[in-house]
C-alpha cells in the first residue's frame, strides 16, 4: 500500500507500456485496490493446500496493468501468502487451466473479455475464486466486485449474492464503503 | 490587635477551628487529588479506547481512499461533546478526513507524534494520537483532541461542594469549640475574676473556686494558698506598722526631750564657758592685781637696801633683803603658776624668733651672776663656734635655762656650774644643745622620776632649806615639748647633775597660720637715728609707783629719764625729745600701750625708736608683732632690763664698746663680770 501511494505521488513515474499517464494512474490505484481486497475478503480455509500456498491472481483478457500489479504486489503477503499472478488470454485458456489446476482465488476480467463474462463466471462458478471487473453492468451479471470510476475517482460495486455463493466471507468494512448491487434475475437489461 | 493579645476564649475557639480546618483542607485535598488524577487517567483510557475504534472504523476507508465514508466514521464523535476535533491523516501526513466541533481548527500536516499510540496534556487539552492500520499495514493516523470537558466539570462540582462543606464545618466546628472552651476558660477567667477583685480591694479573703482537679484547679489551690499567704502577711504586717507607728511616736516623743535636755546642755555649757571665761579674767586680773602690790614692795625693798647699804644703816639690810627675797620668791610663785594654769588649759603659744644664742646666753649670764656668787659658786659658759642664729621662743628658752642654771646655783655650794652649748646635726635636722652641769647634791634615783613633775620637788624639806616653788623643772619640761625638744637629766646623789637640753635650730610651729614673730627688731636701721639722744629713756606707765621706780633705776644707770602718766603724754614727750629708748606699758586708762606702740611705729620720726613693753599683760607675741623691741613682764627684773638699755645705748653710740673674749673659755672658767660688763659679742 504505501508502495502504491509512493507510486502514486510520484506521477511521473515512467510507465514503459503506456503512455497515458492517467490510465497508469488509474491501474495503480486499481492494483492498490485489488491487494486491499485480499486483505478483505475471507476465502474458505481448505482453498489453500498449505499456509503459505500463495493467492493466485489471473488477469483475464487484454491486460492494462502491465508490470503495474506485479510491482505492487511484490513482496507482499496476506496472513502470510504471497501473490502470483497469471495471464489468461481468453476464456477458453480460463476453461482449460480451471479444468486443471482449480488453483485461482482472484479472477480480473477486463473489459476486453465482457461479452464472454457469463461464460467466464459459468466456469468458475462453484469455485470460490473472487471475481473483479471493471466494466458497467459486471457485478450485476454475477461478478464479485467491479471497480468503475466515478468523478475521477476508483469506486466499487459488489455482487454480495455471488460471493456468498462462490462460498467467500467480504468483510463488512469492505462492503461499507461499496455500493451493493442486487445479482440481475435474468441477463440483459442493464443497471446503471 | 495582636493575634496573641486575644483572649484565651477566643484562642480556644481559633485554635479548634484552625487545626479542624487545616485537618479537613488536608483529607479532602488529598481526596480530590486522588479522585482528580484517577478521573483523569480514566479520560485518557477512554480517549484512547475511542481512538481505536474510529481508527478500526476507519481504517478501510483510509485503504480505500474514501474521504466521504472517513468523514462520516468521525462524524460520529458529535455524540462526544468532549471532542474539540479529530483528524484522520494519510499515510503522506496530510489531512485526510477531519471533524471539528465548533470553530476550532487542527493543523492540516499531522503533528508529530512520539510513538505509534501516545496521548498528551496541551494546556487543559488531551491530544491523542493513533495509528489507523488494517491488517497489520499502517493507513494513517488519527489525532484526537479532548478538551476533558468532564474533568473540569468535575473539579468544579467539586469545589463548590468543599467550599459549601467547608463552611458547615467552620460552623460545627466554631458551635464546639464555643462549649467546649468553656471548659477550660472557664476557670481561667474565675481565676482572673478573683484576681482583679484583690487587687481592686485589697480584699484578700476572698478564694477562687475549683472547678476540676485539672492543671488549672491545681493553679487555683496555689493561687488560694497563696492568697491565704498574703493574708496572713497582711495581718502581720499591719500590726507592725501599728507598732512601728508607737515605736516611732515613743521616738519622737524621746528625740524631743533629748533635744530638750541637749539644749539645756548647750546652756550648761555656755554658763560653764562664761564661768570659765570669768574665771581666766579673774587670774589675769589677780596675777595683775598681785603683781602690782609686790612691783612696789620689791621695787622699794631694793631701793632702800642700796640706800641702807650707803648711809651705813646696815641693821636694815638683812631685815630689806628677807622682804626682798619673800617678794620675788612670791612673784615668781605667781608666775609659775600662771604659765601652769596656761600650759593645762593649752592656752600657752609660742611667738617664733630668730635670735642670736650666743647673746641670749650673755643676758642671763649676767642676770644670774647673783645667784652664782651667793654659794661662791664659779660658772664657765662654753660656746661652740658654730652656735650662731636660732630661730625659737626667746622668752621661753630663756626661762628653761634661767630655771636650769637657778636650780643648778640653789644646789650647788662651793661647787662649779658650767654651761655648755653647741650646734649638732642628727637625723638630717639641726639641733642647738645646752648642757648645764653643776657639781651640786645630785639627785636620786626615786627623785629622778618625779623631777619634771608639777609641785614635786625632792623633798619639802628642801623647799625650805633652799627656796623655789618646784614648779621650774615641770615649766622647762612643758616649753622643751613645745619646740619640739628634750630634755634629759643625769646624776647620782652627791655627785652633781646634768641637765641636757636639746632644741631645734629651727623650731617650727605646727598650726600653719600663726604668723612667725619677726622679733629681730634688735637691730634697728641706722635711717632711724634722728637726733636721738641715746641717753634719754622715755617712761609710759599709769602707775606713779612704776613711774619712780624706773625713773630712779635707770637714773642711776646714767639716763635722762622722762615719766608719761598717760599714753598721750607719752607720745607728746616722744615727739619732743626723741628719747633712745621707750619703755611702755599696756594696761592705761584713755588709750592703751597698744595703741601708742601702733601710733609711734606708724609716725617715721619715731618709728626707730626701740621699745621696750613693760606690763603685767603677757602677750608678747602681740607686743613683738606691733614692734616692739622687747617684751618684759612685771614685776621686772631690773638686772635683765638694765642689760638691755645697756645694749641699746651701746648700738646707738656710733662706736659700739664691745669687748671681745675668747669663745671657748678656760676650762677653770673666767668669772664673769656684772651686768654686761664682759659680754661676748659675736655679730
Amino acid at each position: 500500500m504505501v508502495a502504491i501511494l509512493a507510486m502514486l505521488t510520484a506521477s511521473a513515474a515512467p510507465d514503459a507500456r503506456s503512455q497515458d499517464t492517467s490510465a497508469s494512474s488509474e491501474y495503480l490505484i486499481k492494483a492498490g485496490f485489488i491487494y486491499n481486497f485480499a486483505n478483505l475478503v475471507q476465502w474458505p480455509a481448505a482453498t489453500f493446500p498449505q499456509p503459505d500456498s500463495p493467492i493466485v491472481i489471473a488477469i483475464l483478457g487484454q491486460d492494462h496493468f502491465g508490470t503495474t500489479l506485479d510491482r505492487v504486489l511484490q513482496g507482499k503477503k496476506v496472513n502470510g501468502r504471497p501473490f502470483l499472478i497469471k495471464r489468461l488470454k481468453s476464456v477458453p485458456e480460463l476453461l482449460k487451466s480451471v479444468a486443471e489446476l482449480k488453483e485461482y482465488q482472484i479472477l480480473f476480467i477486463s473489459s476486453s473479455e465482457m461479452p464472454r463474462l457469463a461464460e467466464a463466471i459459468q466456469i468458475v462458478k462453484g469455485i470460490p475464486v473472487l471475481t473483479i471487473g471493471e466494466t458497467p453492468g459486471f457485478a450485476k451479471n454475477g461478478g464479485m466486485i467491479n471497480l468503475i470510476l466515478e468523478d475521477n475517482r476508483v469506486r466499487f460495486e459488489v455482487n454480495v449474492e455471488a460471493a456468498k455463493e462462490a462460498d467467500l466471507n467480504i468483510s463488512s468494512r469492505l462492503l461499507a464503503l461499496a455500493r451493493i448491487v442486487p445479482q440481475a434475475p435474468a441477463d440483459g437489461r442493464k443497471a446503471e | 490587635m495582636n493575634l496573641l493579645n486575644l483572649s484565651i476564649k477566643r484562642k480556644l475557639i481559633l485554635m479548634t477551628m484552625l487545626t479542624s480546618s487545616i485537618a479537613l483542607l488536608l483529607s479532602w485535598a488529598s481526596f480530590l487529588i486522588y479522585d482528580l488524577i484517577s478521573f483523569r487517567s480514566l479520560l485518557t483510557q477512554d480517549l484512547s479506547t475511542q481512538a481505536e475504534i474510529i481508527g478500526y472504523n476507519s481504517a478501510a476507508a483510509m485503504a480505500f481512499r474514501d474521504q466521504t465514508a472517513a468523514t462520516a466514521t468521525l462524524s460520529a464523535l458529535t455524540a462526544k461533546g468532549d471532542i474539540v476535533g479529530a483528524v484522520l491523516y494519510g499515510p503522506n501526513g496530510k489531512m485526510f478526513a477531519h471533524y471539528f466541533r465548533g470553530e476550532e481548527t487542527l493543523p492540516e500536516l499531522q503533528p508529530t507524534c512520539s510513538q505509534k499510540k501516545s496521548y498528551r496534556f496541551q494546556g487543559q487539552y488531551l491530544e491523542v494520537c493513533h495509528d489507523v492500520t488494517l491488517n497489520g499495514d499502517r493507513v494513517g493516523t488519527l489525532f484526537l483532541m479532548s478538551d476533558m470537558r468532564q474533568w473540569s466539570m468535575r473539579a468544579q462540582r467539586y469545589a463548590k461542594i468543599c467550599f459549601v462543606f467547608a463552611l458547615m464545618s467552620a460552623f460545627l466546628a466554631f458551635l464546639v469549640s464555643s462549649k467546649l472552651q468553656k471548659l477550660i476558660s472557664g476557670p481561667i477567667m474565675h481565676l482572673e475574676d478573683t484576681m482583679k477583685m484583690v487587687s481592686a480591694n485589697k480584699n484578700y479573703e476572698v478564694r477562687a473556686v475549683k472547678s476540676y482537679s485539672d492543671e488549672i484547679g491545681s493553679l487555683m489551690d496555689g493561687f488560694n494558698a497563696m492568697l491565704s499567704d498574703i493574708q496572713q502577711r497582711d495581718t502581720a504586717l499591719r500590726g507592725a506598722n501599728e507598732e512601728l507607728q508607737t515605736r516611732t511616736q515613743e521616738l519622737e516623743e524621746e528625740i524631743t526631750q533629748r533635744r530638750q535636755a541637749q539644749e539645756e546642755l548647750l546652756k550648761a555649757k555656755h554658763v560653764a564657758e562664761e564661768a570659765s571665761r570669768a574665771k581666766s579674767t579673774f587670774l589675769a586680773n589677780m596675777s595683775h592685781e598681785l603683781r602690782t602690790p609686790l612691783n612696789a614692795i620689791i621695787g622699794y625693798s631694793e631701793m632702800l637696801e642700796e640706800e641702807a647699804r650707803g648711809s651705813e644703816n646696815s641693821g636694815n639690810i638683812q631685815d630689806l633683803q628677807k622682804i626682798q627675797a619673800a617678794g620675788k620668791h612670791l612673784l615668781s610663785l605667781i608666775n609659775d603658776v600662771l604659765d601652769l594654769s596656761k600650759i593645762e588649759a593649752g592656752k600657752m603659744t609660742l611667738h617664733l624668733e630668730t635670735f642670736d644664742v650666743t647673746g641670749m646666753i650673755e643676758e642671763i649670764v649676767a642676770t644670774l651672776q647673783p645667784a652664782v656668787e651667793k654659794n661662791r659658786n664659779t660658772l664657765h659658759v662654753r660656746l661652740a663656734d658654730q652656735v650662731g642664729m636660732m630661730r625659737a621662743d626667746i622668752t621661753k628658752v630663756r626661762q628653761i635655762l634661767f630655771n636650769l642654771l637657778s636650780n643648778a646655783c640653789k644646789f650647788t655650794d662651793h661647787g662649779s656650774i658650767s654651761v655648755d652649748v653647741d650646734r649638732r646635726l642628727e637625723d638630717g635636722r639641726d639641733w642647738i644643745r645646752f648642757e648645764v652641769v653643776d657639781t651640786g647634791i645630785g639627785i636620786g634615783a626615786k627623785q629622778k622620776e618625779n623631777l619634771f613633775k608639777e609641785f614635786a620637788q625632792a623633798d619639802t624639806s628642801i623647799s625650805r632649806k633652799y627656796g623655789g616653788t618646784g614648779l621650774g623643772l615641770a615649766i622647762s619640761y612643758r616649753f622643751v615639748q613645745l619646740m619640739k625638744g628634750r630634755i634629759a637629766v643625769q646624776s647620782e646623789p652627791g655627785q652633781g647633775a646634768t641637765f641636757r637640753v636639746d632644741l631645734p635650730a629651727q623650731v617650727r610651729i605646727e598650726t600653719p597660720d600663726s604668723a612667725p614673730a619677726e622679733g629681730t627688731s634688735e637691730v634697728p636701721s641706722p635711717a632711724g637715728a634722728v637726733k636721738a639722744d641715746r641717753d634719754t629713756i622715755l617712761v609710759i606707765d599709769d602707775d606713779a609707783a612704776v613711774r619712780d621706780l624706773m625713773s630712779r633705776f635707770l637714773t642711776k644707770l646714767d639716763f635722762n629719764v622722762f615719766a608719761a602718766g598717760s599714753g598721750e603724754e607719752g607720745l607728746r614727750l616722744a615727739r619732743q625729745v626723741h628719747p633712745g629708748i621707750i619703755t611702755l606699758d599696756v594696761v592705761m586708762p584713755d588709750r592703751d600701750g597698744w595703741s601708742v606702740l601702733n601710733q609711734l611705729k606708724a609716725e617715721p620720726e619715731l618709728s626707730e625708736i626701740p621699745v621696750i613693753m613693760v606690763t603685767i599683760v603677757d602677750n608678747q607675741g602681740l607686743g613683738l608683732e606691733l614692734g616692739a623691741s622687747h617684751y618684759l613682764v612685771k614685776p621686772v627684773d631690773r638686772e635683765r632690763l638694765a642689760a638691755l638699755v645697756e645694749k641699746h645705748r651701746n648700738m646707738h653710740s656710733s662706736a659700739p664698746q664691745t669687748v671681745r673674749i675668747p669663745v671657748s673659755m678656760s676650762p677653770d672658767g673666767k668669772h664673769v663680770g656684772p651686768i654686761g660688763a664682759e659680754i661676748v659679742r659675736r655679730r
